[in-house]
């Protein structure tokens, strides 16, 4: 009875080994999907994850097998829990990747025969997606490249078997599959209808943190992102080849409500139509094709300052684009700057709300401001005024200006005199309200790191800067940096290196290792930054730009969307097919047998003669069967010996004559053609 | 050996896992209208695709030739050494051999080099008694991805012996030809005389074996010892009196072998066949292959 059981568990436990190269593909893929992973979730899990692997490879060799359903239990429990326990609940994104990840683990520990390999490399195609749902980085993309590859290379191998062949060759077959798959896979991408399902998987809203500016100016706001690495947007100039002559100031958002020192744009602001504007002459305009991250506000940024408005936004009062829809994936568009100043005449409302002050501003900045203003209350006399005392009275720039608390206005203008472009453009505003010029805040990023590989610009959060707009009767709405009076250098170069120059000139202390901010500047340091960068751009505008709007277009465009999107379907799958069939041939072609022309026509005398009532047998040499074919074909006798002896000489002779071969072919058609 | 015109295609078991997994990308593609996820579906898909025209032409050229199987007592094993060949001009890889009539096993042979032929041994057990065709071959290769398997059937005129299986009594009967309906009685063969070795025949006593040259290494001999009667024996089929003709054939075919580890010359005849006292490795399987044929009717 006892010796019944076991052996009927034995059979349950019938175990076969997972082969070494099989699983040390596997494992080099799904350390490559760890990197997404191990940034968006908890850390533990990607530990456990890597434990799972290392204890693998220790347990495979010896045979160790995790056998116990109990203890099975148990561990799915405890992670299970441990997953509650760091969310707080397992709905959501990052608790589901989590569990994946965790079963993923606990899966690679239990496999105890080789037909769960195929499992496993299931389970790790669906963490490579949900390392896409979580990120879409280009350095993730990579990583999650990278181990498409090697998920691929580990199957090739474990239906290679053991072959005593070097190590990487499975990779070798692979990228010829991969090679062979890319036309297929653009072919997919660029054709493929992308049917919106809108199946209730919203991860969107999650992901998508807010970056960039708010709405309020305040002199903490662009501090935070001064340090920030992320990128803002990236720009092409199509119609020429480097970007227009002097600072590139990058417009963002208008701010018409003034607080002293701190300022505010509209909630919703007001549209006005881009018709009413049409001035530029061609010569003053610039077009951009401007990549934009998302962001999850709705500015969209343009060179100072946009005339035409992209179909996907609206000109706000101030001129500044505002998206219809917030910004939660990367998105292009193309916009058309003029460089000349704005406006003709400034409406009423528009005066009142230019001219608006705080009630609390103290005595003493209202009696500067009053010294600022000119006598005769020419506006060009009294912006000239106030920049002078920028520039005269000892203020400078810095990023640790300290905090300024109560009465800031006063505390800046009068007392500290230290500050960074918020505190500036803040202030000079203000000032120049108090003498009564109508002036408004605007934000954006000035500058941009011109990548040669790309051709286009990149700015950086880092560059975020903001400055005034006055408002001059002959000229209209006027740019006024005050910050660059007091830095010079800020304007043609960004922020980090503006920054940098400072701290290598002994200007500024810095807390930053100067190590790295020398490898920084080494030349090939930065080529190789400027490589990535254009791959990263690429990847942003090519790849992840090409979501079913812009399909919409390609489709339109080619002339493909009459017959509705099963038609492209099937078009698409007979295209692919065609493809297939191509390749089949080609490999076809590439590993058939050589043709042995002898033998093929001698086989096609066998035919004949066949057809003529004398088969010849398997086991028949070609002399014996003359002699036999003869006697049974006496008509033919004289042919068929012919042709054997031609046969023999071209098969076993050891040079036969070049002749012998038209001869040969020559006879066996004959013999056809004489039945 | 004739194979199928066209090999045939179908889906394994994990091609169910990946259309599982690509159902998963599709959703999520769809439903956050996200490029990259696209990108990786189509991926995906792209190589399956592109590892279909592979797999099915892993075959090409491939073909195989059954080698002429020894002949079986029945209850034994048959093995049926089976060349499968590469005649293409490139390397063959993770090649499967089926022999539905073994009970589906696979003989799994990693890679064939081009040019090159590979030897497996596909064993089942024998039958019944008679001669049997070694049937279809199913050659399959799932290599490279393993989401399907391209199929070749490959039917085999190669055939078989079973010969029946030898048991009842072993003593040889004494004179047959004189007393048909005695029970034979004297016990031959047996007798202490060493009389050297020869190589041992499938189906003969294990109590003969010279094991200790077994265990030099030597291959399998059976000892022989001198007959105490040296007369040739008839065996005789209707001299049986056994019911059942089964049980007739197995005896015949015990004596057979006792006959002929004796090396004593015997003969054997059947209602429609008769074969003149002999003995040797010939003869011995022409006895054999006589009563393997034997048809019921004959009798």
């Amino acid at each position: 009875m006892s010796r019944n059981r076991s052996s009927r568990h034995t059979q349950q436990w019938k175990d076969t080994a997972i082969p070494r190269r099989p699983l040390l593909w596997l494992a080099a893929a799904l350390l490559f999907t760890l990197p997404p992973l191990f940034g968006n979730l908890a850390s533990w899990v990607a530990w456990l994850f890597l434990l799972a692997l290392a204890l693998k490879f220790w347990m495979e060799p010896r045979g160790y097998r995790l056998r116990s359903n109990v203890l099975k239990l148990i561990l799915a429990a405890v992670t299970v829990g441990a997953i509650f326990l760091s969310y707080g609940t397992l709905k959501g994104i990052e608790p589901s990747v989590s569990l994946l990840a965790v079963l993923v683990s606990l899966k690679i520990l239990e496999a105890h025969t080789a037909r769960e390999f195929q499992v496993m490399v299931m389970m790790a195609w669906v963490l490579c997606l949900c390392g896409f749902l979580l990120s879409q980085d280009f350095a993730f993309a990579l990583c999650l490249f990278v181990a498409f590859t090697l998920l691929i290379a580990a199957l090739v191998q474990f239906h290679r078997g053991s072959s005593p062949n070097a190590f990487w060759l499975p990779l070798a077959s692979t990228l010829k599959l991969l090679a062979q798959a890319a036309p297929v896979v653009v072919l997919l991408f660029l054709l493929f209808p992308r049917i919106n399902t809108g199946f209730p998987l919203r991860i969107g809203d999650l992901r998508s943190a807010v970056t960039g500016f708010s709405d309020r100016l305040s002199p903490g706001s662009i501090l935070a992102l001064a340090n920030s690495p992320d990128i803002a947007f990236r720009a092409e100039f199509p119609d020429r080849r480097t970007g227009p002559v002097g600072p590139m100031y990058w417009r963002g958002l208008v701010m018409w409500h003034c607080e002293g020192m701190e300022w505010r744009a509209p909630y919703a602001p007001a549209s006005i139509s881009d018709s009413s504007q049409r001035n530029p002459a061609s010569d003053k305009t610039i077009r951009q094709r401007i990549t934009i991250a998302a962001h999850a506000a709705r500015w969209m940024f343009a060179l100072d300052r946009p005339v035409e408005r992209p179909s996907s936004a609206m000109l706000a009062r101030g001129n500044y684009l505002y998206s219809f829809q917030p910004i939660r994936k990367t998105r292009r568009y193309e916009v058309l700057s003029s460089t000349d100043p704005i406006g003709r005449q400034l409406n009423v409302h528009d005066r009142r709300e230019a001219l608006q002050l705080p009630a609390s501003i103290s005595p003493a900045v209202r009696e500067l401001a009053a010294s600022l203003a000119a006598p005769d209350s020419e506006p060009r006399v009294t912006v000239n005024n106030a920049l002078q005392y920028f520039r005269t009275q000892g203020f400078s720039y810095s990023l640790t200006p300290g905090e300024y608390k109560k009465n800031d206005l006063e505390e800046f203008l009068l007392h500290r005199r230290t500050g960074f472009c918020g505190h500036y453009a803040a202030s000079f505003a203000t000032l120049m309200r108090l003498a009564g010029i109508p002036a408004r805040v605007v934000v954006g990023y000035l500058g941009g790191e011109y990548n040669d590989l790309g051709g286009f610009f990149l700015v950086h959060q880092a560059d975020a800067h903001a400055w005034c707009e006055v408002w001059i009767p002959e000229n209209g709405w006027t740019r006024i940096d005050p910050t660059i009076v007091v830095a010079p250098g800020r304007a043609s170069q960004d922020l980090s290196s503006f920054l940098a120059g400072r701290v290598a000139s002994g200007e500024m202390a810095t807390g930053r290792s100067s190590f790295l901010t020398q490898l920084a500047r080494l030349a090939f340091v930065s080529q190789i930054r400027s490589l990535w960068e254009a791959l990263n751009f690429q990847w942003d505008t090519r790849v992840m730009g090409f979501d079913a709007d812009v399909q919409d277009v390609l489709l339109t465009s080619l002339g493909l969307t009459n017959s509705g999107p099963l038609m492209l379907v099937i078009q698409v799958l007979i295209v692919i097919a065609a493809l297939l069939i191509i390749y089949a041939g080609w490999m076809q072609i590439r590993t058939r047998p050589r043709v042995d022309r002898v033998k093929e026509l001698y086989e096609r005398f066998c035919r004949k003669a066949a057809q003529l009532g004398a088969q010849r047998e398997p086991w028949e040499g070609p002399a014996d069967f003359a002699q036999r074919a003869g006697r049974l074909l006496p008509n033919e006798s004289e042919r068929i010996r012919q042709i054997s002896t031609t046969y023999i000489a071209l098969r076993y002779s050891p040079q036969p004559a070049g002749v012998f071969h038209d001869t040969f072919a020559k006879e066996v058609s004959a013999f056809a053609a004489r039945r | 050996v004739k194979a199928g015109k066209f090999p045939l295609l179908y889906p394994t078991a994990s091609f169910v896992g990946l259309l599982f997994v690509l159902t998963a990308m599709w959703y999520a593609a769809s439903s956050q209208n996200s490029p990259a996820v696209y990108l990786l579906l189509f991926g995906l898909s792209a190589v399956f695709l592109v590892s279909i025209p592979h797999t099915l032409l892993n075959l090409a050229d491939v073909t195989i030739a059954p080698e002429s199987a020894k002949p079986a007592f029945a209850g034994e094993e048959v093995s049926v050494p089976v060349e499968i060949m590469n005649c293409s001009r490139t390397t063959r890889r993770g090649i499967e051999l089926v022999l539905p009539r073994s009970g589906g096993e696979h003989k799994h042979v990693d890679y064939i080099p081009a040019g090159k032929a590979a030897r497996v041994t596909v064993r089942f057990p024998a039958g019944q008694r008679g001669e049997h065709s070694v049937g279809t071959f199913r050659l399959t290769s799932i290599y490279p991805l393993g989401f399907v398997r391209v199929l070749k059937k490959i039917t085999s005129s190669q055939t078989y012996l079973v010969y029946p299986k030898p048991s009842g009594d072993p003593r040889l009967p004494m004179d047959p030809a004189r007393s048909p309906h005695s029970r034979p009685q004297t016990e031959l063969g047996e007798g202490d005389d060493f009389a050297g070795v020869r190589a041992y025949v499938p189906g003969e006593s294990q109590r003969h074996i010279d094991w200790r040259a077994v265990a030099r290494g030597q291959p399998l001999m059976t000892k022989q010892f001198a007959a105490e009667a040296e007369g040739s024996v008839h065996l005789d089929f209707s001299a049986l009196r056994f019911p059942g003709i089964e049980e007739r054939l197995s005896q015949l075919a015990l004596w057979v072998i006792e006959a002929e580890r004796v090396r004593r010359p015997y003969g054997l005849r059947l209602p429609d066949t008769n074969i003149a006292p002999d003995f040797g490795e010939a003869h011995f399987h022409r006895c054999l292959r006589a009563l393997s044929l034997f048809r019921s009717e004959q009798a």
